[in-house]
């Protein structure tokens, strides 16, 4: 490797110099992604544009620290002109007329989309595994999964092919993956980032944040990303720089810790480390206390009664007609509909939307759907009471390391339960970041979570750095 | 407690969604279903709740957009990834056909 794994105030140096050119930089992370092909991170590469854009970059100025710098997009964002799968089937054909707002972001900067990464199918899923094209691998080891949804992008930047990626999170898809491959990786606060050309799942819950490798490129990431969007009206203004607080010293810091976070759901292993990494903050003077809170154990079942709800309603566009794959010589329009979405959606994607739509059907909306609304109210309540007394949350970001690419998919609950500790974050759409704090016996990953009130994400920055430069992970998957 | 839809329910919330299901499948979806449904039972473990409801997590004031026109698709674009079209529209099967009391 030779300039990926530089910092990327030295690269940007390089570039402004005309030491070296975006184009030297893709002729690296295509070399990369090409020994690393077994990874299956990818399910569209777009190398042919990206050098065109490189080129084009030689004759332009280099104004800001991204420029010509590549990025890997989650391939549930829409991209104008490249191929977008959301890894179903259904999209397999699927070429979007639009750039989303994210997308017109990173271009406006100068970045270079190199591909579009593999996913969970809709993005439901907490393996990549319920992917069309097959589950990307862990690069710490290849008969591990990288988590999901966000697995491909994880994957791709945990092999160091490339420095910054896309990912989204519904109920923990950047945090999870993030931290079975020891990733930061970011969930911002519900409207910091618009959604709109991302194809929607649950649309409470959903959010698109930035992958790296290192805290200081997720917040440079995430100023490009943030800002009020007139095309999404969850959207808001935001004019500020999330570097700023990295380095800062902490003063009067105070930490909780929800004893549910510690319970016996997390492995003997996690827990060790994180009480590892308390002690740190314990002995830099961070006052930790271990609390308790009501409702985040249920978490989970307010997730899956909302986000199947959602999902049913958000997946009724996939019905053969405006786009996407289509039944051919139909009997009528509803042979149509179950035909093309029977053959086009895969099993997961197909329980999730058969129980969210008996979720919402007639007096059931009622029974669960109404009372999981006023509980999720509730959950941000007690979030909010604790962050009157304290200015983080931490525990472990997964109950287990990464486990193996082989193990059954047989219970339709476990993608749930895998997301039991990140899942509350969205409920409440405060921001939340796993940060790599150790490896397993087995060298596997083990991440942090650190939660903070709405709009706080410099604040989590600031803890993440200090955390980072502590503990100095620079975890080498030796791809 | 039963540990599996009957089949009916399956081929109920099957309709619901617009989904076909084979024979095969019939089988795995009572069970798997009722899975499912029974960990969103769980929501009736709670108790002690407010009646306030939290849609989104989102408190901001909203502001619509001002009521300007603003850029358009292209629709030749636009029915470039319709499976299906002629001319300026987009072709479906016949949605009533008088000999039919179902339909969409």
């Amino acid at each position: 490797m030779k300039y990926l794994n530089k910092p990327i105030k030295e690269i940007n140096k390089l570039l402004k110099d005309k030491k070296i050119k975006p184009t030297d930089l893709l002729d690296e992370v295509y070399a990369s992604i090409e020994a690393n092909k077994d990874l299956n991170a990818y399910i569209t590469l777009n190398k042919e544009e990206a050098y065109k854009k490189a080129k084009e970059l030689e004759s332009i100025e280099v104004d800001n620290l991204l420029f010509g710098i590549p990025i890997a997009v989650k391939d549930n964002i829409c991209t104008k002109g490249l191929r977008t799968t959301a890894a179903s089937h259904i999209l397999e054909n699927f070429v979007p007329i639009y750039d989303a707002t994210v997308v017109e972001k990173i271009n406006e900067k100068n970045m270079i989309i190199i591909g579009k990464t593999n996913m969970d199918e809709f993005a439901m899923g907490s393996s990549s595994r319920t992917s069309y094209f097959g589950a990307p691998k862990n690069p710490w080891n290849h008969d591990k999964i990288s988590g999901g949804s966000s697995g491909g992008s994880a994957t791709t930047v945990a092999a160091g092919d490339v420095l910054f990626a896309l990912g989204s999170d519904t109920g923990g898809s950047i945090r999870q993956p993030a931290s079975y491959t020891g990733l930061v990786g970011m969930k911002p606060t519900y409207g910091r980032v618009s959604r709109y050309g991302l194809i929607a799942f649950a649309s409470s819950l959903d959010q698109i944040g930035p992958m790296t490798n290192n805290v200081y490129n997720n917040a440079l990431l995430l100023n490009v990303l943030s800002g009020k969007d007139n095309k999404d009206l969850t959207s808001i203004e935001t004019d500020e720089d999330f570097t700023r607080l990295i380095g800062k010293p902490l003063k009067d810091v105070k930490v909780a810790v929800p004893n549910f976070f510690m319970s016996d759901i997390v492995s003997d292993e996690i827990r060790e480390k994180v009480k590892e990494t308390i002690k740190i903050l314990e002995d830099n003077k961070i006052k930790v206390d271990y609390i308790d809170m009501k409702y985040i154990d249920k978490a989970v079942t307010l997730y899956q009664i909302i986000a199947m709800g959602e999902a049913s309603s958000n997946l009724a566009r996939f019905d053969g007609i405006r786009y996407g794959s289509s039944y051919e010589n139909p009997e009528n329009i509803y042979d149509l509909y179950v035909k093309t979405r029977s053959r086009g959606f895969g099993a997961e994607v197909k329980r999730r939307i058969m129980v969210g739509s008996y979720l919402l059907s007639g007096e059931n909306a009622k029974i669960y759907y109404n009372k999981a609304l006023s509980i999720r109210d509730d959950i941000a309540k007690e979030f909010d009471k604790v962050f009157e007394k304290y200015d983080y949350i931490i525990g472990p970001t997964t109950t287990t390391t990464a486990y193996n690419l082989d193990d059954p998919m047989d219970d339709p609950s476990k993608s749930f339960m895998d997301d039991v500790l990140v899942i509350p974050v969205n409920m409440a759409g405060i921001p939340g970041l796993n940060i790599p704090i150790g490896l397993s016996k087995d060298n596997m990953p083990i991440g942090m979570q650190i939660i903070a009130p709405k709009y706080e994400e410099a604040k989590i920055y600031q803890l993440a750095s200090f955390l980072e430069e502590k503990i100095n992970f620079g975890g080498d998957t030796n791809e | 407690m039963k540990n599996k839809l009957t089949k009916e329910e399956v081929l109920h919330v099957a309709d619901l969604a617009r989904i076909e299901v084979t024979k095969e499948e019939l089988e795995k979806y009572q069970v798997e279903l009722k899975k499912l449904l029974d960990d969103v039972e769980k929501i009736n473990e709670v108790e002690n709740y407010d009646d306030e409801i939290m849609i989104a997590p989102w408190t901001n004031n909203t502001t619509l957009r001002s009521d300007v026109e603003g850029p358009m698709l292209d629709p030749k674009e636009v029915l470039l990834n319709a499976p299906h079209h002629t001319a300026n529209y987009i072709a479906v099967p016949t949605v009533i056909n008088e000999n039919e009391s179902e339909g969409a």
